[in-house]
């Protein structure tokens, strides 16, 4: 945009400025980035010391292939990871749809619990999960484990999915659902045929988001995990209690590229257009 | 025997009772909340009529139709599409399809799979479809485009598939809200001819809705024009035009000069009425009406009707204010001595010369073509 107003006249004027803005923008992105990236840089460090570099090597990688433990909180992670995304997507476009399609009394109070879910503190939904968890499933038999991680993981990123649907509901033509009943299609039909197809890039978008963010998610898993099940931010924290060893790097960077890919995933559907 | 609309002429009358009706409201009121849209509107669409529903913009047209098409049910009142009541019948199972004013052309689908989308929904088999959907596309004179998604078509070509998309049910009944409005005016001129043609071909009764009075007379067997919920009159074209109920009608459907005064006889279907200064006119009563002597009435005339010189029985002094030329005639804009507004068109057929600005002179015009009209 500024560029733009200056045109070729001004360009010697607006050199000095436009480099020291390159330059800010360049520590910002290194701020950003640059712990990131020692971090990947060392997991391939040949030596165990994750402050001096002695030669390139993929062992610590070959060390997360061979560690149980570490299969263990991947596996975990993956079912969690999987089931919590269908169950709060599945909720998640069903509220958006509510909530767009329909007037209910109370739907103003809806709307603002479903985004105030999206900024409470993690720290107090984790400690009132596990104090529900406690009181409520034990009596019934149910263990603190991937049952409660899954509910708990539902429970905080079902409002996420709910405000990406929303987005792409809110863009889409109502006369678009209204063509389809008026040529014989009923609710079903019209939801499978038509509201679906044109927001399912919001849905997976909403998906991919859930997923990342439950398989990122430490602090809520931390409370109510209980003993015997951990996934993988869990287990990073458990290794680094005993000391940062080129394998967490390297674990770290396994999360950082899975997380990278479906963010990147979910942007590019998100900004993909109505029937392209 | 039916009950018979709101007939101008007796002879729409015989007409009713010999057709039959394809869509009745009867008593129909639509509210949100305390506001009637809608208001006790009672209508008859006959089988294969072209019917368009006229008003300005919040007059209840659109919800009419809405209504007919079951999106949105009446507060009071019974609706019956070819005899049957549809009340609490969904959209889905309504023997009407609808032309969307946005086109509502599904994006995720093509031409071919949009047009298709009604019978398959029908379950007609699938080699029919086909038949079917390579018809429905000549008829639009989309042959060709089957493969198109409706991001690759142009406004008018949208338009064709919304239409084909709606005939090939064969509905009793095509519901059109403004489909035209987003056009430009030569392609809606165009697609107005179209249409018409199309609805004499396939004899389906078209409810169309606008809001633009020179389309719903150039396409329309019948007009109901509407205003703030209510109709105001229903008739053919010309009917609407020559002898508009009242006031509404006659301004709302092309111009019109308008006297106010009080009658001063009563002659069986003529009257003379006191106007303003010296102003005398004569006019016509309207079938039905019984004004008295003494009563403030409106009189009104339509400007083409009115020509410079004393030929008529309503002869007048006037000044022209201004003159502007439209190409196939020629607007006058005249004032007479109290400052009341005269409006008359001259056809640009012959040479002859009119007057110039600031000239005094006589208009006149017949009392047949000057209507009484009614509250």
């Amino acid at each position: 945009m500024a560029a733009k107003a200056g045109g070729p006249m001004q360009k010697g004027v607006g050199k000095l400025p436009d480099r020291a803005l390159f330059l800010f923008s360049l520590l910002i992105y290194a701020f950003l980035y640059a712990p990131i990236l020692v971090l990947m840089f060392f997991s391939f460090n040949s030596s165990k010391s994750t402050q001096s570099w002695t030669g390139f090597s993929t062992e610590w990688y070959r060390a997360l292939l061979t560690d149980q433990t570490i299969h263990d909180a991947f596996r975990t992670s993956m079912i969690v990871g999987v089931t919590a995304t269908l169950i709060a997507t599945a909720i998640g476009t069903l509220t958006a749809l509510a909530l767009t399609r329909h007037n209910f009394r109370g739907q103003t109070f809806a709307d603002s619990t479903i985004y105030a879910a999206t900024v409470m503190p993690e720290i107090v939904v984790g400690v009132s999960l596990l104090v529900f968890f406690v009181a409520v499933f034990l009596p019934l038999g149910v263990e603190l484990g991937i049952v409660t991680i899954v509910i708990a993981h539902v429970a905080f990123t079902v409002s996420f999915v709910t405000i990406v649907v929303r987005a792409r509901l809110a863009g889409m033509d109502e006369s678009l659902e209204e063509a389809a009943q008026d040529l014989g299609a009923g609710p079903v039909t019209t939801f499978v045929r038509v509201t679906l197809p044109l927001i399912l890039p919001g849905v997976m978008a909403g998906a991919l988001l859930a997923f990342t963010l439950s398989f990122d998610d430490f602090v809520i898993t931390f409370f109510v995990s209980g003993v015997g099940s951990s996934t993988l931010p869990l287990k990073i924290y458990s290794m680094i209690k005993f000391g940062v060893t080129p394998v967490i790097n390297a674990l770290s960077t396994v999360v950082l590229v899975v997380t990278m890919i479906l963010i990147f995933g979910g942007s590019r559907l998100l900004s993909r257009r109505e029937g392209a | 025997m039916k009950e018979r609309p709101t007939a101008q002429k007796p002879r729409e009358g015989d007409q009713d009772s010999r057709r039959e009706v394809a869509v009745a409201l009867t008593g129909i009121t639509k509210r949100f909340g305390e506001f009637a849209v809608v208001d006790d509107l009672n209508l008859e669409i006959w089988e294969g009529e072209f019917f368009s529903l006229l008003g300005p913009s919040g007059c209840g047209k659109t919800t009419t139709l809405r209504m007919i098409a079951g999106f949105e049910n009446p507060t009071e009142g019974v609706i019956s599409v070819a005899g049957e009541p549809v009340r609490g019948v969904p959209p889905y199972r309504r023997p009407v399809n609808t032309v969307f004013q946005s086109y509502a052309i599904f994006p995720h689908l093509n031409v071919f799979d949009n047009v298709a989308f009604g019978l398959r929904r029908a379950r007609v088999p699938k080699d029919e479809i086909q038949r079917r959907v390579v018809e429905a596309c000549e008829m639009v004179q989309l042959t060709g485009f089957e493969k198109r998604r409706s991001a690759q078509l142009s406004g008018g070509q949208q338009q064709r598939v919304a239409l084909a998309r709606a005939l090939i049910n064969r509905p009793k009944v095509l519901l059109l809200d403004e489909p035209l409005g987003a056009l430009d005016l030569k392609l809606r001129k165009e697609l107005q001819l179209e249409l018409r043609n199309l609805q004499h071909e396939v004899g389906i009764t078209f409810v169309y809705v606008t809001h633009d009075q020179e389309e719903a007379l150039t396409m329309s067997d019948r007009i109901a024009v509407m205003n703030e919920g209510k109709v105001q009159q229903i008739a053919d074209p010309s009917t609407l035009y020559e002898l508009p109920k009242n006031h509404f009608v006659a301004n709302f459907i092309g111009q019109i000069n308008l006297f106010s005064g009080e009658l001063e006889s009563v002659d069986g279907g003529r009257v003379t009425l006191r106007s303003g200064e010296g102003i005398k006119i004569e006019a016509l009563v309207r079938n039905g009406d019984t004004p008295e002597i003494g009563e403030q009435v409106q009189a009104a005339v339509r400007p083409e009707k009115i020509r410079f010189g004393e030929t008529g029985e309503n002869v007048c002094s006037v000044g022209v204010r201004q003159i502007v030329y439209l190409g196939v005639s020629t607007q006058y804009i005249t004032e007479f001595a109290d400052g009341t507004r005269l409006v008359l068109y001259q056809q640009n057929a012959h040479d002859s010369v009119g007057p110039e600005v600031g000239e005094q002179v006589n208009v006149s015009w017949d009392a047949n073509h000057c209507l009484i009209l009614g509250g």
